[in-house]
């Protein structure tokens, strides 16, 4: 059942080569949406911010809980794929490039928000801090300036992450395709001939990427994890909240992957490259986080509600029992309740299994960003202050056309970039044919120890 | 485009953009020659006098130089003035000493409110459809002139009334002395919460028909029956500063304060103890106080003097009022009467105040009586940290003729209404409107409307177009008080004879002109007896020569030169005795020995089960001031709404009728309906629902204009007997659940407080 | 090399003399050009109040107690809302005052968010002067737009005014000599303001008084606002 090298070739440039009508169909749907987010935002800089449901005290709401959750998604690709090639996980070959791919278009979006979320957007350049004529810097205490630097940074390597081993395949491209393909193809292949010397190159690039990429990544969702943890809030000013968040992220994240990867396995027809096995293990991954993720908001109750703070009580209340009891339960169902006996059970771990339980996730961690932000908003110290939060179509419309626009991107750059790394997947196929043949599975679990 | 045309437009676009640097102005103004020397941006300070309630706080208001679009003889123009910036007490003034009450910080948005007339308007169309069309001045003063020369050569001149709001110092003279001259009657006075029941009572008691001024600031004890003397009654300004005295102002020495009521107002808010009362039993409390007392012979009865003597069964140690039955009557436990009492008498000096909703009870005057005798009783009377009353102001004059006769106002309303409905033969047939709002502020019963409508031609002053003056005929705008000539006599708040003055703070923004000019130039014109009794060619000249004779010495001799003192006389804000007038052996008058007795309410118990309490809101007073935004947007003290009016209701009272906060009732008595968001509030009894007064205004400016609801809208026409004043607190209601309201609160604070609590 | 700084303005709450009537709320809204937003507006919570006298109730009828305590920018000494500003719009003056630059403000937020008391409020809209309401405006304070964050600033402009005065004179500012718009307005005297640098000053007497407090002290924001608590009814002459 093995397939040639060539199929293998054929296979995977199928999506790039021909087109669909359906294709066509899913990006002007797709597109339309994302029209009518920046169509929202427009109406929003130009009008003013009130447009939005933003008012005293609640002053943050979907716009950062979008920038938290994509931010999270994001650590799907590059921390994983990172963390498989260097546990050297042979599973992980036809996975990474999709993952990598979630990681740079879910920064792009996420870093969007922060701009968006502005009462001044287009003043949003002063937290560069370029040479004005008036010499003033931005200020490096705040972590709003910290997350500029943060995202930039994992923004680029991330890129490099993705970009560089894509390079053979281009070149793979350039070979096969002919007319304006070939043209465009022969510049972005960089003039690679798979000399041992380039491989070489390319295998050292890819294993410093990998080891740079892993802390960047940690430290990214840890100082957007402080634009919180810093401010004396109620129940944001926790020791916890970086691993909490970091931990939240990848969480996601992996969801994140689990879904694309079976759409693509559907719609590009990757049925042999996408196998059960690599939905199983990602599956297992899932589960281990869906653990650590309550063993996270456990302890943060916990400790809560035994210290009895009363400022720090009007939150957990209001989460627990109040206004926001039903988000909060919904978010422990979808996280938890939800994915643990699904990825649990060995017989659920199927493809379905885990991409209901993903899409649990998804939602879940999209409402504990939720949570976290507006209910310690809208129970702040002073009684007298409190308010509450709801958004309006300005603010729907524009959270919508990210998800949209997430799609768009993946949709295209299928289009444009093998979503499997073929020289890469033909690497492993080579060695499983050099050592003896074996179950699929046990390899996996092996390399996995 | 043609070269030519282009040239054209930019040329228009350059002069534009030349004119007013970036700003588009809407059309291109002249510039008008500065009319005044100012320093650009340095501010003076020029004094002047508040209007917005009757208190009379003197001001100081602060004006800076700049660009104002303004009408010069019919054309609008663009000119360098002196603009009024910011209001603040006169720190010279008796009675406010340079402090403020909110309505006073926001009294400067009259002068520059986007709805204020701008020039003399001619009805158009049919009477109250609102369509009014500009006027020039020669035109409109003839108009008014040529109707009183008809009512005079057809010998009707005692057809011509003049409805003003409570006027004092000379504008009411010059009213007075035209109406006399012109040989029609005094002016009608109208005040929506009236308070002659109160001053009838001083009267009664003191011989003093005035409001009363308490020296808080040295009492020990402080008991209010329903007065908001910290809100919106009396001296405001005067009591906050006094009762912040009382509170800190002496080491070592704290004074109490007991607040008597059934709904919790601001002022109660600051009480130590606060005890609700059954509507219309304070009076019977005050003599449940005296009878512990007298009968702990903690005072001899004969202490309270003439005072005392009015009330039935005084002398006997008022033994129908045992604190066992007045319990019964007051629900108020005879334990904490019997502690109250001996408080009182222990804590000299101790002070008793009433006003409010207690006067405006059928039993109202025997209230205000009764409490009366218990501050004499307390010996309390024109004594330091008691009840004193304002000297009079005018020398030579005496109080009672100062001060507003105390029968007039709803009396004088009455008449009129009396006789507009007595047939055409009596009836009115030209009147004159002042700053006042009758048909906001009457219950419908009275019909007033009706009444007006029948009077062949009105002529209002107002600055604004309002329920009343959109009848009006004829409308000749007056200027702001910030652009006039003013003058005031305070009635309280001060132990001091107080005469404030005050030349304009700036010039007039519009084409407007003041008041009292248009009366002198209308006087003159009528010629005759009428111009011999005001040969003023300004107001300000009549000013002047009545603050002359001020000068006079005891021998009639000028003690100063006329001159200098006139510029003194400004610069200060007025004139006052700087030593404080104490009064000796008040007087009295004699009176047949009342009973509180039992209040009458409109509405019976079974199908209205609940007592209606408007009150004046902090923000709007009388309703007169809800045409302010800043007043719109203040938090309200207690609900903290804003830009709405509310139903305050009990909670207990609420979860019975199914009712949560915000949700929209039906507030319904026997003389109509009305609807408002429910606001759950732990200060009211739970027989009670309250509402603020100074919303609802069908036609009051766009800020006020079809806003919330207007509780007088509902009450019953139930009178205090003794001097007609509106009964406003008589009235029962039954309240309705709607469904979903919408009620805008500046606090999350209260009903979020109640969520939270019921998940502990 | 740190020079003390000649003022430190403060102020003092009375909580037993404050009556809750609210002229210092208006008062600031005439001294400080803040534009109402209307009843649409106010419902979404974007009315704009630097002064609020917060209402709390306590107990049941008929035993209800009432506390109004006047909530502004306690100008805090360790201020949260500055370092979390990334433009420096937050930021600390010399005199030990919270300033806020309207022009660097690009409207994250963060800072009322990060402020405790949240006496912080944000411009939704451009704010709207009905003409001529315009004509009031105060040309010593700077209008806000749309997108920048505004607050009590202890009307600094009046604190400049009298600085620059007294320099012109060559003599030092005189303890009273001028005050804050709600404290001048202030008709119960409870707002008091004044130099805590001034041992003689009001100010500082009363800041020492035994009912001081600050608002919510425990979370270390050193609060130039002490807040004197209500006292107990004790006769001078009784005991
Ligand atoms: N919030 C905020 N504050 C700022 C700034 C900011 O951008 N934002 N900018 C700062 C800067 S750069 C500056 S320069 C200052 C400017 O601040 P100011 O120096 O106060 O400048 P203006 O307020 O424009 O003008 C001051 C006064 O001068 C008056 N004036 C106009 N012409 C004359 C004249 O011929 N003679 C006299 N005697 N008076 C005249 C004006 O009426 C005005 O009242 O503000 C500074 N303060
Ligand atoms: N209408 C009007 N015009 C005036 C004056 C006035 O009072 N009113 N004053 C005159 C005077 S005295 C002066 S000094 C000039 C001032 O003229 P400008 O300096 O042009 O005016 P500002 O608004 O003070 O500042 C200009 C811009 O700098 C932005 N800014 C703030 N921080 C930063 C930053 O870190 N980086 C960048 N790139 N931009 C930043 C502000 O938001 C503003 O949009 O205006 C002059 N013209
Ligand atoms: S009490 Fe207030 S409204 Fe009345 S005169 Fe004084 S300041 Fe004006
Ligand atoms: S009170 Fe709030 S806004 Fe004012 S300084 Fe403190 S933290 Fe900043
Ligand atoms: S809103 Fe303005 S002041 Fe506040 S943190 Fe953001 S930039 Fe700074
Ligand atoms: S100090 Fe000035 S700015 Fe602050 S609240 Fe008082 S009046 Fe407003
Ligand atoms: S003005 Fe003074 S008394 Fe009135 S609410 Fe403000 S602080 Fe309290």
């Amino acid at each position: 059942m093995e397939k040639s090298p060539n199929q293998i070739t054929d296979d995977l440039l199928r999506p790039l080569l021909q087109t669909s009508p359906r294709f066509f169909m899913a990006v002007a749907l797709l597109g339309a949406l994302v029209v009518a987010a920046f169509g929202a935002f427009f109406y929003q800089a130009y009008s003013g911010i009130g447009v939005s449901g933003l008012r005293w005290p609640v002053f943050w709401g979907f716009y950062i809980t979008n920038f938290v959750f994509w931010i999270g998604i994001s650590h799907a690709g590059t921390l994983i794929s990172a963390i498989l090639r260097l546990a050297n996980a042979t599973w992980r070959r036809p996975v990474t490039r999709c993952a990598e791919v979630i990681t740079v278009f879910a920064l792009s979006i996420g870093a969007l928000f922060p701009v968006i979320h502005l009462g001044r957007p287009w003043l949003a350049f002063w937290l560069i801090p370029y040479p004005s004529e008036r010499t003033i810097w931005p200020n490096f205490r705040s972590p709003l300036v910290w997350d500029f630097f943060a995202i930039n940074t994992y923004l680029i390597g991330s890129v490099a992450f993705l970009t560089l081993p894509i390079i053979p395949d281009w070149a793979t491209v350039r070979d096969k395709a002919d007319g304006w393909r070939k043209r465009i193809y022969t510049i972005l292949a960089l003039g690679w001939r798979g000399t041992p010397k380039q491989w070489h190159r390319l295998e050292s690039a890819m294993h410093i990427m990998a080891i740079a990429i892993i802390p960047v990544a940690v430290s990214v969702h840890s100082i957007v994890s402080w634009d919180f943890a810093m401010a004396n809030v109620p129940m944001w000013h926790s020791t916890i909240f970086a691993p909490y968040f970091v931990a939240g992220a990848i969480f996601s994240g992996i969801a994140g992957l689990i879904i694309a990867m079976a759409f693509l396995r559907k719609f590009l027809h990757l049925e042999d490259y996408l196998r059960p096995i690599h939905f199983e293990n990602l599956g297992k991954l899932l589960l281990m986080m869906s653990l650590l993720w309550f063993y996270f908001v456990f302890s943060e109750r916990l400790t809560t509600w035994y210290g009895n703070e009363p400022s720090e009580m009007a939150v957990f209340w209001s989460t627990q029992s109040g206004a926001y009891a039903p988000l909060f339960w919904t978010m422990v169902f979808c996280n938890f309740l939800l994915p643990f006996p699904i990825l649990a059970i060995k017989k659920l771990r199927t493809i379905t299994g885990t991409v209901i339980a993903s899409l649990g996730v998804v939602v879940g961690m999209w409402l504990e960003r939720f949570l976290i932000i507006v209910p310690s908003l809208a129970r702040k110290y002073l009684p007298y202050s409190w308010g509450s939060y709801s958004p309006t179509w300005v603010e729907i419309t524009i959270t919508v056309g990210t998800f949209a626009g997430m799609a768009l991107l993946y949709l295209l750059f299928s289009k444009a970039v093998p979503i499997i790394s073929i020289w890469e997947f033909k690497l492993g196929q080579h060695k499983k044919a050099e050592a003896a043949p074996v179950v699929e599975a046990k390899p996996v679990v092996a390399e996995q120890g | 485009m043609e070269r030519r045309d282009f040239l054209k437009i930019s040329a228009v676009t350059g002069a534009t953009a030349a004119l007013d640097g970036c700003g588009k102005p809407d059309v291109q103004l002249i510039r008008f020659i500065p009319e005044e020397e100012l320093t650009p941006g340095v501010a003076v300070w020029k004094p002047s006098i508040c209007t917005m309630c009757p208190a009379g706080c003197g001001l100081m208001v602060r004006v800076m130089e700049g660009d104002a679009e303004v009408v010069r003889n019919g054309t609008l123009g663009l000119m360098k003035m002196g603009l009024a910036k910011k209001l603040e007490g006169n720190p010279h003034h008796p009675v406010n000493r340079g402090k403020l009450c909110p309505r006073g910080q926001a009294g400067i948005q009259v002068t520059y409110h986007p709805d204020r007339i701008k020039n003399p308007l001619k009805r158009a169309g049919p009477r109250g459809s609102g369509g009014f069309q500009e006027i020039g001045w020669e035109e409109a003063l003839e108009e008014l002139t040529a109707k009183l020369t008809q009512l005079r050569s057809s010998g009707q001149e005692s057809g011509l009334a003049f409805m003003t709001k409570p006027l004092r110092g000379q504008r009411r003279e010059l009213i007075e002395r035209l109406l006399r001259a012109f040989g029609a009657p005094p002016p009608v006075v109208f005040e929506p919460f009236d308070e002659a029941v109160l001053r009838h009572a001083n009267l009664l008691s003191f011989g003093r028909p005035q409001l009363p001024t308490f020296d808080l600031a040295r009492s020990n004890y402080v008991i209010s029956f329903g007065a908001d003397f910290l809100g919106a009654w009396n001296s405001p300004v005067a009591q906050n500063l006094a009762y912040g005295e009382m509170r800190q102002g002496r080491p070592g020495q704290r004074g109490k304060f007991v607040m008597v009521e059934p709904r919790m107002s601001q002022t109660g808010a600051n009480a130590d103890e606060w005890i609700p009362t059954r509507p219309g039993t304070e009076g019977v409390l005050a003599l449940g106080l005296a009878h512990v007392i007298i009968n702990e012979k903690l005072r001899p009865p004969d202490a309270a003097g003439h005072a005392g003597s009015l009330i039935d069964g005084w002398s006997k140690g008022l033994i129908e009022y045992t604190p066992a039955v007045v319990e019964k009557q007051t629900g108020v436990p005879a334990a904490t009467i019997t502690r109250i009492a001996r408080e009182l008498a222990e804590h000299e000096p101790a002070v008793a105040i009433v006003g409010g909703a207690p006067l405006a009870q059928t039993n109202g005057l025997a209230s205000a009586l009764a409490v009366n005798a218990l501050n004499a009783l307390l010996g309390s009377v024109a004594k330091a940290g008691g009840i004193i009353f304002s000297p009079p102001s005018t020398p030579g004059k005496d109080v009672t003729t100062v001060v507003r006769e105390p029968r007039a106002g709803f009396e004088s309303l009455h008449h009129t209404l009396a006789r507009q409905k007595s047939g055409e033969a009596s009836a009115f047939q030209v009147l004159l409107l002042y700053e006042c709002n009758p048909l906001f502020a009457t219950p419908p019963g009275w019909s007033v409307k009706e009444a007006l409508q029948r009077i062949p031609f009105i002529a209002s002053f107002g600055s604004f177009v309002d329920e009343t003056s959109a009848l009006a005929d004829l409308i000749l705008p007056d200027h702001s008080p910030l652009e006039s000539w003013l003058d005031d006599e305070a009635e309280s708040g001060t132990p001091h004879g107080v005469n404030s003055l005050a030349a304009p703070a700036m010039r007039p923004l519009h084409n407007t002109r003041p008041m009292p000019d248009v009366l002198l130039d209308v006087a003159s014109r009528l010629g005759g007896s009428v111009a011999a009794a005001l040969p003023f060619k300004t107001f300000e000249e009549m000013l002047r020569g009545a603050f002359e004779h001020f000068l006079k010495g005891k021998g009639g001799k000028p003690v100063m030169d006329p001159d200098t003192f006139w510029k003194e006389v400004q610069e200060q804000g007025g004139l006052w005795s700087d030593t404080e007038i104490s009064f000796h052996g008040l007087g009295g008058i004699d009176h047949a020995p009342v009973q509180p007795g039992e209040p009458g309410f409109d509405g019976a118990p079974e199908e209205f089960p609940f007592h209606f309490h408007p009150f004046p809101s902090a923000s709007f007073y009388d309703g007169s001031t809800a045409h302010l935004p800043w007043l719109q947007e203040m938090p309200d003290p207690l609900s903290t709404a804003m830009w709405s009016s509310w139903v305050e209701i009990n909670p207990k009272t609420a979860e019975r009728l199914g009712i949560q906060q915000g949700d929209q009732v039906e507030v319904a008595s026997q003389h109509g309906k009305l609807q408002a968001p429910a606001l759950i509030s732990p200060g009211i009894a739970p027989d009670v629902v309250a509402m603020p007064a100074g919303q609802g205004h069908e036609n009051f400016t766009r800020y006020a204009s079809g806003r919330g609801a207007n509780p007088i809208s509902i009450l019953a026409p139930m009178i205090v007997p003794e001097t007609g004043s509106l009964a406003w607190a008589a009235t029962r209601v039954r309240i309705t659940r709607l469904g979903e309201g919408k009620l805008v609160l500046f606090a999350g604070g209260l009903r979020e407080q109640i969520h939270e609590h019921k998940h502990r | 090399m740190e020079t003390r700084p000649k003022h430190k303005w403060g102020m003092i709450v009375d909580l037993d003399r404050c009556t809750g009537c609210e002229a210092c709320v208006v008062a600031c809204h005439a001294e400080n050009n803040i534009a109402t937003v209307g009843e649409e507006e106010a419902a979404k919570g974007r009315a704009k109040h630097w002064m609020r006298v917060e209402r709390y109730y306590e107990g049941e009828f008929p035993d209800v107690k009432v506390k109004f305590v006047p909530v502004f920018c306690q100008q805090c000494d360790a201020a949260p809302c500055e370092p979390v500003c990334p433009t420096y719009a937050s930021y600390h003056t010399e005199e030990g005052l919270n300033g806020q630059v309207y022009n660097r403000c690009i409207g994250t937020r963060y800072c009322a968010n990060a402020c405790p008391y949240t006496v912080r409020f944000f411009n939704f809209f451009n704010p709207i002067w009905e003409k001529p309401f315009h004509l009031q405006l105060n040309p010593d304070v700077s209008v806000r737009e749309v997108g920048v964050m505004e607050k009590c600033t202890f009307c600094v402009q009046r604190i400049k005014a009298a600085e620059i005065q007294a320099q012109a004179e060559k003599r030092d500012l005189k303890d009273g000599e001028f005050q804050t718009a709600c404290a001048q307005a202030c008709p119960a005297k409870a707002l008091v303001f004044g130099d805590l640098n001034d041992p003689e000053s009001e100010v500082s007497r009363l800041t020492a008084s035994n009912r001081g407090t600050k608002l919510l002290e425990d979370l270390g924001t050193l609060p130039s606002v002490t807040y004197l608590q209500r006292d107990s009814w004790h006769d001078g002459k009784k005991s």
